[in-house]
C-alpha cells in the first residue's frame, strides 16, 4: 500500500478540505454563568471550553504581585476522555504544562495588564475533544472568553496551524489526522489586525525557501479566524443588547 | 503524611497464597447459610459484640494516643496538637481535623502498600466526617489537629474501632469536645444482622445471595458503620454498603444505637483510669 | 462563596415556609437538561445540566485481566475530574479532596452485584474482561453534585455500547479474542437497577431534596442515599454534621421515595429514542 498523500493530485486533502481552507470554526460565549467570562469553540472536532475569572484580588502568596500590572495564570488541562486512548491524568504532565505556559505568552501579548495593578486574572481551558491543533483552539478559546469578561485587549489574539504538503503546498489548519500522517507543523499565535507574531513552534523540518509562504498562509489563518471570531462576538454583543433594550434605542435615532 | 517516595516499596503487587486454594462454591455457599441460621464460626450470639479492649497514652511522643482490641483487630491512634493549616491563605473560623487511616502492610491477607489507596482515602474522610462533629472546631481557629490510625491487624470492624478509639486519644490530647464518641458495625447477610463482624463475615456480607435455592431474587445484604455522640443522642456519621430494604435499614440503627451505648461506659472507664493515674504519679513526684 | 447570617436566616425561613428562595418547595428539584451520546471517543457519554451544575460523563472500555480474588468479573472504574472552569478552588490539585470523595460514594454505590452486575464484563474467566472506565468531567458547580453525577452516570452507562466479543481462542497463554467489526452490533448492559443518588439536607428543622449552593451552606447535616429499585445500595453522610436517629430515619424515608421517583423519571427519558440531531456540544 502507498503511503497516503497529504494533498490529492486534483488538490484536495484526507477530509476534503482544499490547501487553505480552514475547518469550521463554531463558537459561543458566555456558555456558563459562574465564571466572570467563558466561551466554547469548536474546530473540526477540537472542542475547547474556556473560563476566565477575575481581575480579582492575588491568591495565594502576596509575593507574586506586581505593582504595575495584573498576573495572567493560564491553566490548561485535557478531559480524560478526550483523546483515542484514555489518558492517565487531565493536568500535570509535561506537555499540558508547557502549553499552559505558552497560553500564558500568547494573551500577556493581548491583555492590557498594565490596567490591573496588584490583581490577577485566572484563564482556565478545558479539552473536551482532541483532533488536532489543540493550542491553537486553546488560544482562540481564552480570547474569545477574555472578551466575554469584558477584559481590555489591545486586539484579537488568534492562532493558527499551517504545514507543507507534498514537499510543495502549503496547508492550513491541521488536523490530527494530519499530524500522524507526517509532515511538518508550524503553529502560530499572531495578533492579525498589527500583524504581529506573538508566538511561533514548529515541529520536523522543511527548507528554509519553504518558510515565507507556510507562515505567511498561517497568518492569513489567523486573520480569518480572527474574522469569524469577530462575527460571533458583534453577534452574542447585539443578542445581550437587544434584550435589554439595547438595539431599539439605536433604531430610533 | 509525608510519604516517603525513595523507600523500597517491596513487590509492587502481591496476592495472598490463600486466594489461590481451592474454594469451591459450595463452602461459601455453605458459610452464607450457616450464618443466615444465625451461627458464626466463633460461637458468638448475633448481637453479641467482641470483648473490647482499650488503653489510653500508649504512644509518648503523641499528644493523646489510644489503642484498641477485639480479638485479632488491633489498631492505635494518635492525635498531635493543633498546627497552623499548612498551604492556607484565607482565615478559617473553624478548626479543622486531619486524618490518616492507614492498614499496616501486614494488616490485611493481601498486602497493603505504604501509601494509602482508595479505601483507605475513604475510610479517612469518613473519620473525618465523624469526629468533626464532636469536637469543638470553633475553639482552635484556623488550626488543625492530626488524628493518625494506624491498623496493626484488621479481623473486622476496624473503621468503627478506630472512631472509637480516635475519641479517647482526641480527648486525652485535652482536644475540647461535646461529648464521647462511640462507633459500631453491622452485617446484614438475609435476615441476620451481625453485629461487630469478623473479616470474614463481613466479606460473605457483600456477597448477594439469592433469597432460596428456588427464587431468583436477591437477599439483602451489606454493611453499616454508624457512629454516635451518645448523651446527645446526635449520629456524627452513617456509612451503609450493599443492598438494603428500608426496614432493615431502620432496624439496624436501633441495633446499632444500643451497641454504641455499651461501648460507652468502657471509654468512660478508659479515661478516668488515665486521669487517676496520672494524678498519682504526679502526687508521688 | 460565603453568606451572611442574614442571608443564611432568609434561606432558613424560606425552607420553614416550604417556599424555597427559588421558588420551590422542599421536596421539588430544579430543572434538568440530558444529553447523551455528546463525546465522539468514548463507548458511552451523558452531559448533564441541572439549574446551575454541569456535568460531562464519558465511559471507555478496554480489556484487562480479571483480579485474582473475582476471577469471573469485569471491573469499573470510576474518576472524577473538577475542573478549574467550575471554579478557581479546584485549580492545581485543590479539586481532588472532592473528587475522590464523590468518585469514592460512586463506586461504594455500585459494589452490590445486585445494583450493577460486573460479571457480564468477564470475557473469559480469569484471563480478560472489559474495564469500563467512568470519566466524570465537573464543569460547573452549582450545588447538589451526587445527584446530578449519579444521573449522568446512569445515562451514560445506558448509553454504552459493548462491542460484542464473536469468539474467544486460547492459544497457549495467549488470549485471543475477534470483536464484530460491525459497529452496530453491540451488546448493551443492563443499567436499569443502577443506583441514583439523592441528597437530603437538614436546614433547620426541615429536610430538603436538591440544594442549591448557598443552600449546602446554610444546612447542618446532609445525607446522599443512593437507591436502586427501592433499596438502598450505599447510605453516607457529606460534609461535617450530625443528626438526630429520628432525623436520620426520615431524611432515609425521605430519600428513598424520591430517589424512586427521580430513577424512574430518568429511566422514561432514557427510553424515548433521542431525536438523532447534528448538533455540537453546547450549542
Amino acid at each position: 500500500m502507498s503511503r497516503k498523500e497529504l494533498l490529492s493530485k486534483i488538490g484536495l486533502r484526507q477530509d476534503g478540505r482544499r490547501a487553505e481552507e480552514l475547518r469550521r470554526i463554531r463558537c459561543k460565549l458566555g456558555v456558563f454563568t459562574q465564571p466572570d467570562g467563558s466561551a466554547y469553540l469548536e474546530q473540526g472536532l477540537t472542542k475547547v471550553l474556556a473560563a476566565v475569572y477575575g481581575p480579582h484580588q492575588v491568591r495565594g502568596g502576596r509575593s507574586k504581585a506586581q505593582h504595575d500590572a495584573a498576573i495572567i495564570n493560564c491553566q490548561f488541562s485535557m478531559a480524560v476522555f478526550s483523546t483515542g486512548e484514555r489518558k492517565k491524568r487531565p493536568r500535570g504532565d509535561r506537555k499540558s504544562t508547557e502549553i499552559s505556559i505558552h497560553l500564558h505568552q500568547a494573551l500577556l501579548a493581548a491583555v492590557k495588564v498594565e490596567l490591573y495593578p496588584w490583581s490577577q486574572i485566572d484563564v482556565y481551558v478545558e479539552v473536551l475533544h482532541a483532533d488536532g491543533g489543540v493550542f491553537p483552539a486553546c488560544v482562540n478559546a481564552a480570547t474569545l472568553a477574555l472578551i466575554d469578561a469584558g477584559i481590555p485587549l489591545k486586539e484579537y489574539v488568534c492562532a493558527c496551524t499551517a504545514s507543507l504538503a507534498n514537499n510543495n503546498v502549503a496547508m492550513v489548519d491541521i488536523s490530527n489526522q494530519e499530524e500522524t500522517l507526517g509532515g511538518p507543523v508550524l503553529t502560530v499565535v499572531a495578533l492579525p489586525m498589527s500583524a504581529k507574531i506573538v508566538h511561533m513552534e514548529m515541529s520536523q523540518r522543511f527548507h528554509l525557501d519553504h518558510l515565507p509562504k507556510v507562515l505567511n498562509l498561517a497568518l492569513q489563518g489567523c486573520k480569518d479566524i480572527k474574522a469569524i471570531l469577530d462575527d460571533v462576538v458583534r453577534q452574542h454583543v447585539k443578542d445581550i443588547g437587544s434584550s435589554t433594550g439595547w438595539s431599539q434605542t439605536n433604531r430610533k435615532q | 503524611m509525608p510519604t516517603d517516595n525513595k523507600r523500597i516499596a517491596g513487590p509492587e503487587d502481591s496476592i495472598s497464597y490463600r486466594l489461590f486454594k481451592e474454594t469451591s462454591n459450595e463452602s461459601v455457599l455453605s458459610k452464607i447459610n450457616n450464618l443466615k441460621n444465625n451461627i458464626r464460626s466463633d460461637g458468638r450470639k448475633t448481637n453479641e459484640q467482641r470483648k473490647i479492649f482499650l488503653k489510653c497514652g500508649v504512644v509518648s511522643q503523641a499528644k493523646g494516643s489510644a489503642y484498641f482490641e477485639v480479638d485479632n483487630t488491633k489498631l492505635i491512634v494518635s492525635v498531635y496538637d493543633p498546627r497552623e493549616i499548612p498551604k492556607k491563605t484565607d482565615y478559617s473560623l473553624k478548626g479543622e481535623l486531619f486524618c490518616i487511616f492507614k492498614y499496616a502492610p501486614f494488616s490485611c491477607p493481601n498486602r497493603r502498600g505504604h501509601q494509602q489507596d482508595a479505601e483507605e482515602k475513604q475510610h479517612s474522610a469518613i473519620m473525618k466526617r465523624a469526629l468533626e462533629s464532636a469536637v469543638c472546631r470553633h475553639e482552635f481557629p484556623n488550626f488543625q489537629v492530626d488524628v493518625y490510625v494506624l491498623v496493626l491487624e484488621n479481623d473486622g470492624s476496624a473503621l468503627s474501632g478506630a472512631i472509637t478509639a480516635a475519641g479517647i486519644a482526641l480527648a486525652q490530647a485535652g482536644i475540647p469536645m461535646y461529648d464521647t464518641i462511640t462507633s459500631a458495625t453491622l452485617a446484614i447477610q438475609g435476615s441476620t444482622k451481625l453485629l461487630d463482624p469478623t473479616l470474614e463475615e463481613e466479606a460473605l456480607c457483600t456477597i448477594a445471595t439469592h433469597k432460596s435455592d428456588t427464587e431468583t431474587g436477591y437477599d439483602s445484604h451489606g454493611i453499616i458503620v454508624l457512629a454516635i455522640l451518645s448523651t446527645h443522642e446526635q449520629i456524627s456519621e452513617f456509612y451503609q454498603l450493599g443492598n438494603l430494604n428500608l426496614d432493615t435499614l431502620n432496624e439496624s440503627i436501633s441495633i446499632l444505637m444500643n451497641a454504641t451505648k455499651e461501648i460507652v461506659p468502657l471509654v468512660e472507664k478508659c479515661l478516668v483510669d488515665y486521669v487517676n493515674k496520672t494524678f498519682k504519679a504526679n502526687g508521688q513526684s | 462563596m460565603n453568606l451572611c447570617e442574614a442571608e443564611k436566616t432568609f434561606i432558613l425561613h424560606g425552607v420553614e415556609e416550604n417556599f424555597r428562595v427559588d421558588g420551590r418547595e422542599r421536596s421539588q428539584y430544579r430543572p434538568m437538561e440530558l444529553e447523551t451520546n455528546v463525546v465522539a471517543h468514548a463507548f458511552g457519554s451523558s452531559r448533564l445540566r441541572l439549574a446551575n451544575t454541569d456535568v460531562l460523563v464519558a465511559v471507555k472500555i478496554e480489556t484487562d485481566v480479571p483480579s485474582v480474588d473475582q476471577p469471573d468479573e469485569g471491573k469499573i472504574e470510576f474518576f472524577v475530574d473538577c475542573s478549574a472552569n467550575a471554579t478557581p478552588d479546584f485549580e492545581g490539585r485543590g479539586g481532588e479532596e472532592l473528587a475522590t470523595e464523590i468518585a469514592n460514594s460512586l463506586t461504594s454505590a455500585y459494589r452490590s452485584t445486585k445494583a450493577f452486575n460486573l460479571s457480564k464484563l468477564c470475557i473469559l474467566k480469569g484471563r480478560k474482561c472489559w474495564k469500563l472506565y467512568v470519566d466524570i468531567l465537573l464543569l460547573e458547580c452549582g450545588g447538589n453534585l451526587y445527584d446530578a453525577v449519579s444521573l449522568a452516570v446512569k445515562a451514560a452507562l445506558w448509553n454504552t455500547d459493548i462491542p460484542r466479543v464473536l469468539a474467544v481462542n486460547l492459544d497457549g497463554n495467549n488470549v485471543e479474542m475477534e470483536v464484530s467489526d460491525n459497529i452496530h452490533e453491540c451488546v448493551k448492559l443492563d443499567i436499569v437497577p443502577a443506583p441514583v443518588m439523592v441528597t437530603i439536607s437538614k436546614i433547620g428543622e426541615q429536610c430538603v431534596v436538591d440544594p442549591s449552593a448557598a443552600e449546602e451552606q446554610c444546612a447542618t447535616a446532609s445525607m446522599v442515599v443512593a437507591v436502586s429499585q427501592d433499596r438502598f445500595t450505599t447510605v453516607l453522610q457529606s460534609g461535617s454534621g450530625s443528626l438526630h436517629p429520628s432525623t436520620l430515619r426520615e431524611s432515609l424515608k425521605l430519600g428513598l421515595e424520591i430517589g424512586s421517583k427521580l430513577d424512574q423519571a430518568l429511566i422514561e427519558v432514557l427510553k424515548q429514542k433521542p431525536a438523532k440531531k447534528q448538533i455540537g456540544f453546547l450549542m
